[in-house]
This record gives C-alpha cells, sequence and structure tokens, in this order.
C-alpha cells in the first residue's frame, strides 16, 4: 500500500500542509460565523462572558483563603478550562461537517481539527490578555510572570489537542460515545484544578490530585499569576507525557478512522 | 507523466466479512490521453476514481502518480454547501496554491452561474454544480481531469468551451453512458466485477459494456 509521486520533499509536504490548515482556517471563520463581521465578535463575547459570571460568583462567595482577586483567580483560569472543554466538545462534529472537503486528497484528518485549534487558541489567548489587563484594571497587580502563564496556555492548548484528536478518531468509529464524553467534561471540572490549588488539600487527597494533568497546568498559570505570594507546585514533563501519549494515539486513531470515512 | 495502477485491490470490511470492490485493477494513463471508462452499477467504478484520485488508499497495491490528476469531479465534487460558490473557489484555489482572486474570475466567466456565484452551493441545483466543479478544476489547469459520472456537458456553449479546453489536458471519464466517451474519448475501458479491461477500439469497448 503506498502511493509514489515523483518524490517531494519534507519542505513540500509541509508548505502543502501549511497551505491547507491555512485555508480551512478561512473556511472555518466563513462557516461559523458567517461573513458578517459581527460573528467575529461573538468568538471573543462567549467566553468572555462565561468567565466574568463565574468570576463575579466566586467574588460573592468570599473567604476563599486569602487568594488575592478572585476574578484573577477564578476568571482567568477558566478561560483555560474553556479553551479545554470547546476542544474537546466540538471535536466530534469535525470530521463529518468536512467530509466534503476529503475529495481533495491534501487535506488530511488532522489538518481539519489543527485548523479549528487553531482558532479556538488564538480567540483564547486573546481573552486571556483582556481578562489579565482586566485584572489590573480592577486594582489587582501586574502578573508576576507572564510568560509562565503563556507557558500555561500552551500546555493546555496542547493538551486539549491531543484529546480532541483522540475523541475525533473515537467518535468517528462509534456513533453516540460523544453524549458520553460531553457528560465526562462536566464531571471533570471539579477535579481540573480549576477550584483548588495543591496546597489547601490534604496530604493524601493532593497525592491523587497530581495525577490529573490539568492541576500542574492552573498550577503553573497561578504561579505566573501570583509569583511567590503562594506556594505552587508542578511538574511540566508530566503534562508533556500527557500531550505526547494523547497525540501518539489520537493521530494513530485518525489514521485507522480514514481508511473507512466514506466520501459517500 | 502519467498515472499508473499496479495491482490494486481494495476491500471494505461488511458486517460478514469483508466486500471485495476491486480485485486486481492494472492500468496506465499517459499524459494526455482521454480514457473512457465503462461501467454498470455497483461495478466498482467509483471506488476506482477514489483511488485514481488519492482519496482513499488501496488495501493492496501500487499507485504512481506523476502528473497532477483533479479530484474526483462530479455531483458529490467536494463543496461545502454552506459556502458560497465564490469561497468553495477560494478554499479550493488556496489549498491547490494557485491565486484566489483568478480562480474566481475565470469562474465567473466560464461557469454561467451569474449572481449564483454568491449564494450557498446547498442551493444550486445539479447542473450547476456540475458546472461550478468543472470551472474550477479548469482553472486550476490540472494535467489529468478525474471526471465520476453525470456529466452535463451537452452541446451548449459550456460544453463546446469544455471540450475545447480538455484538447490539451488528459482526461480519465468513469461513466456508465456510452455517449459520453464516444463524445470525448479516445481509448475506453470497461469496469466489470472488480477488473478493468482496456480496449484500444472504442467500438469494441462498447459491445462488451452494452453485452454485460
Amino acid at each position: 500500500m503506498s502511493d509514489t509521486a515523483a518524490r517531494p520533499t519534507l519542505a513540500d509536504c509541509a508548505r502543502t500542509q501549511l497551505r491547507v490548515i491555512g485555508a480551512l482556517v478561512i473556511r472555518e471563520m466563513h462557516t461559523r460565523f458567517g461573513r458578517h463581521r459581527f460573528g467575529y465578535l461573538t468568538l471573543f463575547f462567549e467566553p468572555l462572558l462565561l468567565a466574568i459570571g463565574v468570576g463575579i460568583i466566586h467574588q460573592l462567595h468570599k473567604g476563599e483563603r486569602g487568594v488575592r482577586g478572585s476574578f484573577e483567580m477564578y476568571a482567568i483560569g477558566y478561560v483555560l478550562f474553556m479553551k479545554l472543554r470547546q476542544m474537546i466538545m466540538r471535536a466530534h462534529g469535525t470530521i463529518p461537517s468536512n467530509a466534503a472537503l476529503l475529495f481533495h486528497r491534501q487535506v488530511a484528518l488532522p489538518d481539519l481539527f489543527f485548523a479549528r485549534h487553531l482558532i479556538e487558541t488564538a480567540a483564547c489567548t486573546g481573552v486571556l490578555f483582556i481578562m489579565t489587563f482586566a485584572g489590573i484594571a480592577m486594582g489587582g497587580e501586574i502578573p508576576d510572570s507572564p510568560i509562565k502563564m503563556l507557558a500555561a496556555a500552551a500546555l493546555m492548548f496542547l493538551l486539549a489537542q491531543g484529546l480532541a484528536l483522540m475523541v475525533g478518531a473515537a467518535t468517528a468509529e462509534w456513533h453516540g460515545i460523544e453524549r458520553f464524553i460531553h457528560l465526562l467534561t462536566y464531571l471533570f471540572l471539579p477535579i481540573s484544578g480549576l477550584f483548588f490549588m495543591l496546597y489547601w488539600l490534604p496530604p493524601w487527597l493532593q497525592d491523587l490530585a497530581v495525577w490529573v494533568p490539568t492541576v500542574h497546568i492552573f498550577e503553573l498559570l497561578r504561579d505566573g499569576q501570583f509569583g511567590e505570594k503562594y506556594w505552587t507546585q508542578y511538574d511540566i514533563l508530566y503534562v508533556i507525557k500527557w500531550i505526547l501519549v494523547t497525540h501518539l494515539i489520537g493521530l494513530a486513531g485518525l489514521r485507522i478512522v480514514r481508511q473507512r470515512v466514506g466520501l459517500e | 507523466m502519467a498515472l499508473e495502477l499496479i495491482d490494486v485491490h481494495k476491500s471494505y470490511p461488511m458486517n460478514i466479512g469483508r466486500k471485495h470492490v476491486l480485485r486486481g485493477v492494472n492500468a496506465s494513463f499517459g499524459r494526455g490521453e482521454r480514457v473512457g471508462i465503462l461501467g454498470r452499477n455497483g461495478s466498482g467504478k467509483s471506488t476506482l476514481v477514489r483511488i485514481l484520485s488519492g482519496v482513499e488508499m488501496p488495501t493492496r497495491g501500487r499507485i504512481r502518480r506523476t502528473m497532477s490528476v483533479s479530484w474526483p469531479i462530479g455531483l458529490a465534487a467536494g463543496f461545502l454547501n454552506a459556502l458560497s460558490g465564490q469561497d468553495n473557489c477560494r478554499f479550493i484555489a488556496r489549498i491547490y496554491g494557485k491565486p484566489s482572486q483568478d480562480v474566481v474570475d475565470y469562474v465567473e466567466s466560464f461557469a454561467e452561474l451569474g449572481e449564483y456565484l454568491r449564494m450557498p452551493v446547498g442551493t444550486y441545483s445539479s447542473g450547476m454544480r456540475s458546472r461550478l466543479g468543472l470551472a474550477i478544476s479548469l482553472a486550476i489547469e490540472f494535467e489529468c481531469f478525474l471526471i465520476d459520472e453525470a456529466l452535463s456537458v451537452g452541446d451548449n456553449k459550456f460544453g463546446r468551451a469544455f471540450a475545447a479546453r480538455l484538447a490539451n489536458a488528459g482526461l480519465i471519464l468513469v461513466t456508465h453512458s456510452p455517449s459520453q466517451v464516444r463524445q470525448l474519448c479516445t481509448r475506453a475501458a470497461v469496469m466489470d466485477q472488480g477488473t478493468l479491461t482496456f480496449y484500444e477500439d472504442i467500438d469494441e469497448a462498447l459491445a462488451t459494456y452494452n453485452s454485460l
């Protein structure tokens, strides 16, 4: 089973793939938001409003063990969680809604996912900036290390991408499990690390929580936001292992699925 | 410069065992050749088209593609229904690395779609869809056009322009309509029960096909 042409170089392939992903990004923007400028704004406002809502609720609850500014704590963290959830929840529709484009042989299944994820990431990074400035404007301090915050955002993006590739492959093979995955993303919220810091937990629970990769990402984010004011602990290598394994399984799954996804 | 299939097999998993659609297809299409492939429904034509275009991989066997081959142009032509004809043009132009405005201009002058070019492809009639697909593929200038079924190139202005344009390009036309093969092709093959047989003489191919 092989397909030989006048052997294109790796650079040719990379160029083609970038071209395809670029075209897919533009196409995705068109179908998702129409050709009206207003549509692009919803991309920002949806996570922004949700994040502000969560921030306000926690502000009202008060007494959260002295963490400066619940808004900064929860609203900014929530943007990262939203990115994870949205990328995973949208994954099952990625292949069906683009099936017609598979008629063009340079369009590969992972490209469909990469294009969507780029849009999602661009939006979330934009919102992350806006929220951070909003926090400063509301009297908070300037983040201790923006680089660490961006690193946390990048790790969350890559982890979400690996999981989304897996979900995309799995739902193409077994229809209907996406409902189950929606449920899981909700159940995951309390253990994700968004609502707690590791050192708040009793030791036995800490030992369990460090198995969850997003806990490390949120700890890194808070290290970047609050610096040494709070005690954070994270293992970036552990998160990277998760990223590599999920990508590997996801890409392999898509390769298997590619044989089956029919062009009707 | 050619497109070659070497002992290509394709089977799909079914509820009970596998369905063997292609059982050892050998073929060679030279540059500029215009070949018609005739086959009854269910003979494996569509599978062959998808393999020729590179959209699907064979279960066994090899494909050697040393010229640019179009996507399978036909009714289900690789468009997104929600996008306008124009946006579909742009998308396809981008993935093939052509300036998108040139492709849109060409399609506008050639496909006779008028204002429909700015309407969603989902609102098109089947004739309009195939004109759009053909016009885009002509704008991209493939060395070999791969055309699947139900192609309404009649003897109108569009049909004549299309035939003229094909005069210096290759064509693989997969169809169950003998008249189109006679009109456009110089060589023909018959697809039957998963194998492909070539005939140097079109009349011989048509006779075989009619006796199936």
